[in-house]
């Protein structure tokens, strides 16, 4: 039983130097590590919910955005009223909720679209209309792109923001703007 | 100057409590968006899992929000909330099958059967003639699932986990209650039957 005497007086130790410990003196450093939770999760709301630079990689983008090394300012202040045709939406995969992805918006509840005008996954001349909360998206580069071709029309709830502007690499320092042209607009 | 009226400001208690709580603020919001939170559950869709016509109240309910957002740990059966895909309102629905099911729908959906897409979820209320369910809109994205409902807090002689039907005592004494359980049962048995689960994901 030499064993259970040994662990009896680990513990009689340990508790006798944590009582040693006064609270006086640990009590600014519980402060000082719950300031830091704080300061984390305040930057973290900020990230979430008003925006930041984020990297971006992946070829369906191309060209308006490289396949790899580019940083793009994304805003989240967004709400489904601000939401415009030509707008680079950010958004939860449907296909894969781990995967955050970033397509052009195509089309707003009400509009009728052209699933695919090149005909890859149905023929060209069926159309949809979209329904109420849901948006088409679609990558600017359709031979490498999943988008709402293969998955239908994007409900809102899945969009987080919108790209702004790329701020690296700095010579290729751009705002994104509409390149969207309307056919039957006067010139 | 602007210090001394810093510290006539904070020496004044109700103003040091607001400063205080408004300094903490964003360890709370996180808290709530990415750990547990607790909200009220409104509408009928559930019944009799929730808001059951005998309670007089609206069920108070623990919306686990960390194993969705961490781990995606969900399965068939369990209750859960999703943003709904017409209007992003939280919908307080049970999942009923996952991708690779087969489920037979329910009148609303114009197919008698679907298949579930990779990346999909069918959902259903356990009552479903007041539920607007994936039989109105179809099979939804996992990523609308928001967070699962795990523990009644209130109506307080309903306290406890969410729990699944369990059988009756056959010997017991049958009343409204035993048949009601009953009943119960039998509805999970029921949906159970409408799906074919995908052989891959047993």
């Amino acid at each position: 039983m030499v064993w259970l005497h040994n662990v009896q007086r680990i513990v009689r130790d340990a508790t006798q130097q944590f009582s040693n410990v006064e609270w006086k003196t640990v009590r600014p450093k519980v402060v000082t590590a719950l300031k830091v939770v704080n300061f984390v999760c305040a930057w973290h709301l900020f990230v979430e919910h008003v925006g930041w630079i984020r990297y971006v990689d992946g070829p369906s983008m191309v060209p308006t955005m490289n396949v790899t090394g580019e940083w793009i300012v994304e805003n989240r202040m967004i709400s489904p009223k601000n939401l415009a045709r030509g707008d680079l939406i950010t958004f939860v995969s449907p296909l894969d909720p781990s995967r955050f992805v970033c397509k052009r918006l195509i089309g707003l509840p009400g509009d009728v679209i052209c699933v695919d005008p090149m005909g890859k996954y149905v023929p060209s001349t069926e159309h949809v209309v979209i329904p109420k909360g849901h948006i088409w998206l679609s990558g600017d580069n359709a031979n490498a792109s999943r988008d709402s071709r293969e998955y239908g029309p994007v409900p809102m709830a899945l969009v987080r923001g919108k790209f702004v502007a790329r701020v690296w690499p700095l010579d290729k320092l751009t705002i994104f703007r509409s390149n969207f042209r309307y056919i039957d607009e006067d010139p | 100057m602007l210090r001394t009226r810093w510290r006539e400001m904070t020496s004044r208690p109700a103003l040091k409590w607001t400063f205080s709580t408004l300094f903490w603020l964003p360890m709370g919001i996180c808290f709530t968006e990415l750990l547990y939170t607790v909200k009220s559950v409104t509408g009928r869709s559930m019944q009799p899992t929730l808001n059951p016509d005998s309670s007089v109240w609206h069920d108070i309910v623990l919306f686990d929000r960390w194993s969705v957002k961490a781990s995606r740990d969900y399965n068939r059966g369990d209750v859960v909330a999703i943003k709904s895909p017409y209007d992003s309102k939280l919908l307080v629905k049970r999942i009923v099958a996952l991708q690779g099911d087969k489920v037979k729908t329910l009148p609303p959906y114009p197919d008698p059967e679907v298949k579930i897409p990779e990346g999909y979820a069918w959902v259903e209320g356990d009552e479903p003639f007041k539920s607007e369910d994936s039989n109105h809109f179809g099979p939804i994205p996992l990523a609308l699932i928001d967070s699962k409902l795990t523990f009644i807090v209130w109506p307080w002689n309903r306290i406890g986990p969410l729990r699944k039907p369990t059988l009756p005592n056959p010997k017991a004494q049958r009343g409204p209650a035993w048949r009601a359980q009953k009943a119960e049962v039998e509805r999970e048995e029921r949906r159970r039957a409408r799906v074919q689960v995908a052989s891959s994901s047993t």
